[in-house]
């Protein structure tokens, strides 16, 4: 039991509560000697003599199993436990499989390409020793059937790589091959990754469809953990699943995930040991858990979130930056001025306590970390001559700067707007968009500073959303892109032309380029030398005119009770990703 | 008196859909939309956007999506594919038919959602409200009874501190002195457990039961203590000054029996109305109460709908309060009659 507070024992105390704690005396630990009742038929073996049971605290409920069609990311900590997908990546970005007995690749075989349609199939061979909890084995009429439910017009869910793909059969029970209409770099986790889970064809029930079938919130397992119980807002209760196919594996028998919405709670029954594991901490929480005795915190070994600012480069209210562009932001020359007046160093130190990496190209996460994009350095007196040199200056001595004979505003147009962000992620983006404030305004900005609900933020143009509306100046917000490819989620959404237009995509600076489109068409290969080379001058495009402005990566970061040994965050996956080699020490 | 009630209840009606229909509109009009909180991604893909919007019905206009929650859509032929074709008759039946929808975030009818929790709340806060009537009842009398005394001016100033706390910060307090620093000598445990209401996995346990109560229990009626007590005592002494109690005593009658008989049994009828107002939150619960200490109940899943934007089941609760609210007024009405000779509605 670690103790954080100093204690004092009862003939301290009120005297009121020694009659509560006697009550308490026979309180069973939080540890249970017995499991519940069972909820579903599973094959019975001796229990062991000593049940081994960890807590997991977390701060929402997961809406059920299924991470496809709600993610808030607490469906892949528990889909985790129960479900496997044909493949997964793990915390470095290495893909391996899972249900699949190997990857396919050009070189092994089961990539085929047609150069001349420039389409390709691929054939997926999976384990044969893998079953569902019930006995069934896991076959290639599982996927197959997974894919046609999340493809069903009416009640599946759109997905990524589902545009590409033609159709996906059945070869035999443990093969099957994946027709595409094109060559799709992500096709190694289409069926894997951190939300896509394979499904029993003889358990789930087709007509429910994929989006509201019992089987996201009652699953059938083949993964190490199957649920036992689940009181509603309350708890999630997981054991061992003695079928999972890996022998010896789990060695924890029990799992509790426990729904703790107040984080200086989940915090102190870590301290207490009365949790074991607490997900997402804020770096506060990772400031005070670290050196707490019986607790680590195990951070990401690569980062997913970068912090950003999107300008805008058409006029605010408008969508078009090349008929009405922004009289601020549209000038390269102040978009540069803007990376060159703040000092993300400081703002990683003070307020992010060295947490954060500074980060300025969107590839910095391997495999394609590979670019030689020059960190920018800090320099106001240099932002300052930029501006001065562009035509925005300071002539009536107010602090603030005006166009004066500046190329994209009207004279005498001062260099005001207004720096946006989002209320959800807390006190430490607003500090942060306070200093990047007092920042610009000591190189002639005027600031200000305005914090929004990121679901009006970010909703869609008919329902008002104000990026979609181009209804900002400057926005201050994290994002990254899923997986280990970035072309789909990350290139085409948020730098294409074709994205700019409303609801198509997330291009919202309205920032065109058509060289930089025309590479990202040709990023869709399977040559990664290739498109390491198309990557980096993408990014030598982005670095030179500055669509965004990436400053500092997010935090991934798990605390631990010091007795789970094999644990590893990961922004991959949920760090449930390996759950089954878990193994508890003292 | 029936006829009274009757034309209550009649009133309540077209009240209710007027409330309904501001409550939909409002909820509706509000910036943003539901589906931004569905995706971990920053932003979600405009595909799967798009293909929300058709399942939940929020591609139609909104006059349209608010008869289909007043009254379903089982009468009439929609899209399901969004293939532009109206192929089949919808299934929702519509709040007039007691289906409240599905949560957009869990993809469960809403009523379940409800059903899961509503009995967690009505526990844990009837248990708080039998504390509160146990504490303060005798707190306000005999603050009354002895107006000026030591003990009047210790309750009244701790009744002004109950209700100046700040509900959460007490409620972290708590955890700090019972959870974190106190612990029981015999087990080694923390003195009371935090985060749900019974220890998970462990066999059913009274005791277990019991202790995780006291705290959430302390936290939440700490300000209706204050609240009620303060309210009684003033009630007490306007009663005890009224001429039908001095003639009680000067008819020779005991000091308790002038007090408890006829003071207090007057005294309490303003605490009808009182009770009646927060009834509701018997089926509302106390959202700091339920987050501070991870009391799976109403309150958090309310805080949670309007923070995820999860429509239906906010639209549900804001009109399963109101109805609440109306028939809690009209009860107290009716036992204000009822205790009441003086009050007639006929």
């Amino acid at each position: 039991m670690k103790r954080h507070f100093g204690r004092i024992k009862l003939g301290l105390a009120l005297a009121t509560l020694a009659a509560a704690a006697s009550l308490i005396a026979c309180q069973p630990s939080a540890t249970p000697a017995q499991p519940p009742q069972s909820t579903e038929q599973v094959p019975v073996e001796s229990p062991p003599a000593q049940q081994t049971s960890i807590t997991m605290v977390v701060a929402q409920e997961p809406t059920g199993f299924n991470g496809l069609v709600t993610d808030t990311g607490y469906e892949q900590l528990v889909g985790e436990l129960v479900y496997l997908a044909v493949s997964e990546i793990d915390p470095q970005g290495d893909i391996y499989p899972e249900l699949a007995a190997e990857i396919p690749t050009l070189e092994n075989g089961g990539v085929v390409l047609d150069e001349e349609n420039w389409t390709m199939d691929v054939t997926w061979k999976l384990r044969d020793d893998i079953t569902w909890a019930d006995g069934e084995p896991v076959t290639a009429d599982d996927v197959v059937f997974t894919w046609n439910a999340i493809t069903d017009p009416e009640k599946g869910i759109w997905v990524d790589g589902v545009d590409y793909t033609d159709s996906v059969e059945k070869i035999d029970d443990y093969s099957f091959v994946v027709h595409y209409n094109t060559v799709f770099p992500g096709y190694r986790t289409q069926f894997g990754g951190e939300n896509f889970a394979v499904y029993p064809e003889h358990f789930c029930e087709a007509e429910q469809g994929f989006t509201a079938w019992d089987c996201n919130r009652k699953p059938l397992s083949d993964g190490p953990y199957i649920l036992k119980d689940w009181q509603t807002n309350d708890y999630l209760l997981f054991e061992r699943n003695p079928s999972y196919y890996e022998e010896g594996k789990p060695a924890i028998d029990q799992i509790i995930v426990k729904v703790v919405p107040e984080e200086s709670v989940r915090k102190t029954m870590m301290m207490e040991g009365d949790a074991d594991v607490n997900m997402w901490l804020t770096v506060a929480s990772v400031a005070e858990l670290e050196g707490q005795p019986g607790v680590y915190v195990s951070h990401a070994p690569t980062q997913r979130w970068v912090m950003r600012l999107i300008p805008n480069l058409a006029k605010r209210g408008t969508i078009d930056a090349s008929a009405e562009p922004h009289p601020i932001f549209s000038d390269l020359q102040v978009r540069k001025a803007v990376r060159m007046a703040i000092d993300v160093d400081t703002i990683v130190k003070e307020i992010f306590l060295d947490y954060v990496q500074p980060v300025w190209t969107e590839f910095f996460r391997p495999p394609y970390n590979v670019c030689d994009i020059p960190r920018p350095a800090y320099d106001p007196d240099g932002a300052r001559a930029l501006l001065e040199g562009a035509g925005w200056v300071d002539a009536d001595g107010d602090g603030v700067r005006e166009c004066h004979g500046c190329a994209t505003a009207e004279e005498g147009t001062p260099l005001s707007f207004e720096l946006m962000t989002y209320a959800e992620f807390g006190e430490e983006l607003e500090l942060a968009q306070q200093l990047i404030g007092e920042m610009l305004g000591g190189v002639g900005f005027d600031v200000q500073l305005s914090v929004i609900e990121g679901a009006v933020l970010w909703a869609d143009y008919e329902s008002g959303g104000i990026e979609q509306n181009g209804d900002f100046d400057l926005n201050l917000y994290d994002d990254g892109y899923p997986g280990t490819d970035p072309t789909d989620n990350m290139l085409w959404y948020y730098y294409h032309t074709d994205a700019a237009q409303p609801d198509s995509g997330w291009n919202v600076g309205r920032w065109s380029n058509a060289d930089f489109d025309a590479l990202i068409d040709d990023a869709y290969t399977l040559d990664e030398e290739y498109r390491k080379e198309v990557f980096c001058q993408m990014a030598e495009i982005m670095d030179a005119e500055l669509p965004q402005i990436l400053m500092w990566s997010g935090i991934e970061a798990n605390a631990f009770s010091s007795r789970i040994l094999g644990a590893q965050s990961t922004v991959n996956d949920s760090l449930s990703w390996n759950v089954a080699d878990w193994t508890l020490g003292e | 008196m029936l006829s009274y009630i009757l034309r209550r209840l009649l009133q309540a009606i077209p009240l209710l859909l007027i409330l309904s229909l501001l409550l939909f509109t409002l909820v509706n009009l509000a910036p943003g939309g539901p589906l931004a909180g569905l995706s971990r991604t920053r932003r979600a893909s405009t595909e799967k956007t798009e293909q929300l919007k058709q399942q939940f019905g929020l591609d139609k206009p909104l006059p349209l999506q608010y008869l289909i929650w007043l009254a379903g859509n089982d009468w009439m032929r929609v899209d399901l594919d969004g293939d532009g074709v109206k192929e089949s008759y919808g299934t929702r039946r519509g709040i007039l038919r007691g289906d409240f929808g599905f949560s957009y975030r869990t993809r469960q009818p809403v009523i379940e959602e409800i059903r899961h929790r509503v009995g967690n709340t009505m526990y844990l806060v009837s248990i708080t409200l039998l504390v509160v009537a146990l504490i303060a009842i005798p707190v306000g009398v005999l603050s009354a009874i002895k107006q000026y005394s030591t003990f009047d001016i210790l309750a009244t100033t701790l009744s002004f501190v109950g209700q100046a706390i700040p509900e959460f910060w007490l409620g972290l307090i708590l955890i700090f002195i019972f959870y974190a620093w106190l612990e029981n000598p015999l087990t080694g445990q923390p003195l009371l457990p935090v985060g749900g209401m019974y220890t998970v996995g462990a066999p059913f346990s009274l005791l277990d039961r019991t202790s995780h109560l006291v705290l959430p229990v302390i936290m939440g009626m700490v300000g209706w203590v204050a609240w009620y007590s303060r309210f009684l005592r003033s009630s007490m002494l306007d009663v005890i000054h009224q001429d039908y109690i001095r003639t009680a005593r000067a008819k020779g009658l005991r000091e308790w029996a002038v007090m408890f008989r006829h003071a207090l049994k007057n005294a309490l009828i303003p605490l009808v109305t009182l009770f009646a107002l927060d009834f509701p939150y018997i089926f509302a619960g106390s959202l700091y109460v339920e987050l501070i200490f991870a009391w799976p109940g109403m309150g958090r899943l309310y805080y949670d709908s309007a923070v995820r934007r999860d429509y239906p089941v906010m639209l549900a609760l804001l009109i399963i309060g109101a109805g609440l609210i109306l028939i809690c007024n009209l009860l107290a009405d009716i036992a204000y009659a009822a205790l009441d000779p003086r009050v007639r509605y006929d």
